[in-house]
């Protein structure tokens, strides 16, 4: 993804850049296009009737699925890895969830809901979110197969065998938690269906400065590295916030 | 809803492969077009844009602030409105709460409006914004890079936005319906409101040298609506009928 920024022998005309910028434009165009066509696809997907009763742990005590959707018709699931036993919080979940809230509160007003579920127990995640100032509801699905279920967790023996299947396909060698999305529907008769999970680079275009970084003379910039310059968005500098002191 | 086609695992994973093949497709498609865009040409600026801040008047080099590389959001709010666009204060949210992660990584992101700085500051402050904004109010800078044009331009249907005369909905005679009703939310006639358009510019400056590397206007900018990302995995999609958005301060709390 990297591209090393090219040399000033590159620096044409107005004129000139106008006609590579209208010629780059035509296959933008037909990206969009693409795109579009892509999402009608994905709303033809069968939905499959999610028959397990699982009971999540949430600041409010224990919800079901269908509370998580709290009156509306969809619900977008964010796999948080967030692991019991383990004080790793990871650094492209946090970064994603950096999104979430901005996104949010505009999107649950078309009808879509939305939760973070972690492996973690509770304690743990209202810690994380405490730390991080977050607000999205955030529920622990401890001790229940959720997790496993919608293929973001693998057990050490799933590990071991080599039956951890991450992505539709990718085997998983060590790590017990993967990242993801999924969404839910809930029909009229109260019904929820599942309808659609993605992973790995399918969670891309939800970390809107992936989206910034493509638009910039140097894209992502992160050598082979991916993610690398990353950090917790508390943990940058305070000499990185002075820089940026006299407009704030 | 429930007369959506159900089915099994099974019969879902065989549809589920068959679309992950063709978003990876798509996601390889998007690599290639991203290095295209880096390898587009520069253009080197000379004119000596000048910008109202927070910190004073500013010169374009300045609002690098030491990283090589400057993003500009277009940000709709003209020297008339009395509020922001609504839609570009959606994707102001998204940028709002990553920016930090940007600065980190050699970019800076800038907003940047032609109305004056005392109201882009007030309007910053009710929203609960922490960007940088700058007011380009007499400068060159926002009919440069094509996001404002004049009564003449505009009433001579010779105004060029992403890249071609007319053809944008802005453009339409009569203007389509959610375009007035944004115009109203933000205090000004549809005319007035036209003339000021979203877009989204990069920089790179290099020896003390600022060069224009690329801009993006209309569906160019799809990708930023941090919302629209998430909707477009929804079983219902974008789901809209007509403009469905607020500010972020105008939603009923539910």
């Amino acid at each position: 993804m990297t591209t090393s920024i090219p040399s000033p022998s590159n620096v044409v005309s107005r004129e000139e850049w106008l006609a590579a910028r209208k010629a780059l434009l035509a296959r933008e165009r037909s990206m969009t296009h693409a795109l579009d066509a892509l999402r009608a696809e994905r709303r033809q997907l069968p939905w499959v009737k999610v028959e397990t009763p699982y009971v999540f742990e949430g600041p409010q005590g224990p919800c079901t699925l269908a509370d998580l959707f709290r009156g509306r018709s969809q619900l977008a699931v964010y796999h948080f890895m967030l692991a019991p036993d383990s004080d790793h919080l990871c650094k492209g979940c946090s970064f994603i969830a950096d999104h979430i809230d901005p996104a949010r509160q505009h999107f649950e007003h078309a009808d879509l809901a939305f939760v973070a579920i972690s492996r973690a127990p509770l304690k743990r995640i209202e810690q994380v979110r405490q730390r991080l100032g977050w607000t999205f509801p955030w529920v622990s699905s401890h001790g229940t197969s959720f997790n496993y279920d919608f293929g973001v967790s693998f057990t050490k023996e799933d590990i071991a065998a080599g039956r951890a299947i991450y992505n539709y396909g990718t085997p998983i060698k060590n790590s017990e938690d993967m990242h993801g999305t999924s969404i839910f529907v809930r029909s009229d008769s109260g019904d929820v269906f599942h309808t659609y999970s993605t992973y790995h680079r399918g969670d891309e275009m939800l970390m809107g400065a992936f989206m910034w970084l493509d638009l910039a003379p140097k894209g992502r910039n992160e050598g082979d590295g991916v993610m690398s310059w990353l950090k917790l968005h508390d943990e940058y500098e305070a000499s990185d916030k002075a820089k940026d002191g006299c407009c704030r | 809803m429930t007369k959506h086609m159900t089915g099994t695992r099974q019969e879902w994973l065989t549809a589920r492969l068959e679309l992950l093949a063709a978003e990876k497709e798509h996601t390889r498609r998007s690599d290639a077009l991203v290095q295209q865009r880096q390898a587009l040409p520069w253009v080197r600026l000379d004119k000596p844009y000048r910008f109202e801040t927070e910190a004073g008047t500013l010169v374009l080099t300045d609002l690098f602030q030491g990283r090589s590389q400057l993003l500009v959001y277009h940000f709709m709010f003209g020297v008339d409105y009395t509020a922001g666009c609504p839609s570009c204060s959606m994707i102001a949210d998204g940028f709002n709460g990553f920016a930090v992660h940007l600065a980190n990584h050699d970019v800076m992101l800038w907003a940047v409006s032609h109305a004056p700085l005392a109201k882009l500051l007030a309007y910053k402050r009710r929203l609960g914004w922490s960007f940088p904004w700058a007011s380009s109010l007499g400068s060159d800078f926002n009919a440069d890079f094509n996001v404002w044009f004049t009564e003449a331009q505009q009433r001579e249907g010779v105004a060029e936005y992403n890249y071609r005369r007319g053809g944008h909905a802005m453009d339409a005679t009569p203007v389509p319906e959610p375009v007035a009703q944004i115009a109203a939310t933000c205090g000004t006639d549809v005319v007035t409101y036209a003339r000021d358009r979203p877009g989204m510019s990069a920089f790179v400056l290099e020896d003390g040298v600022v060069y224009h590397t690329y801009s993006a206007y209309a569906r160019g900018l799809d990708g930023l609506w941090g919302a629209y990302q998430w909707l477009d995995r929804a079983p219902l999609g974008r789901n809209e009928t007509g403009v469905w958005w607020r500010r972020h301060d105008e939603y009923d709390k539910r």
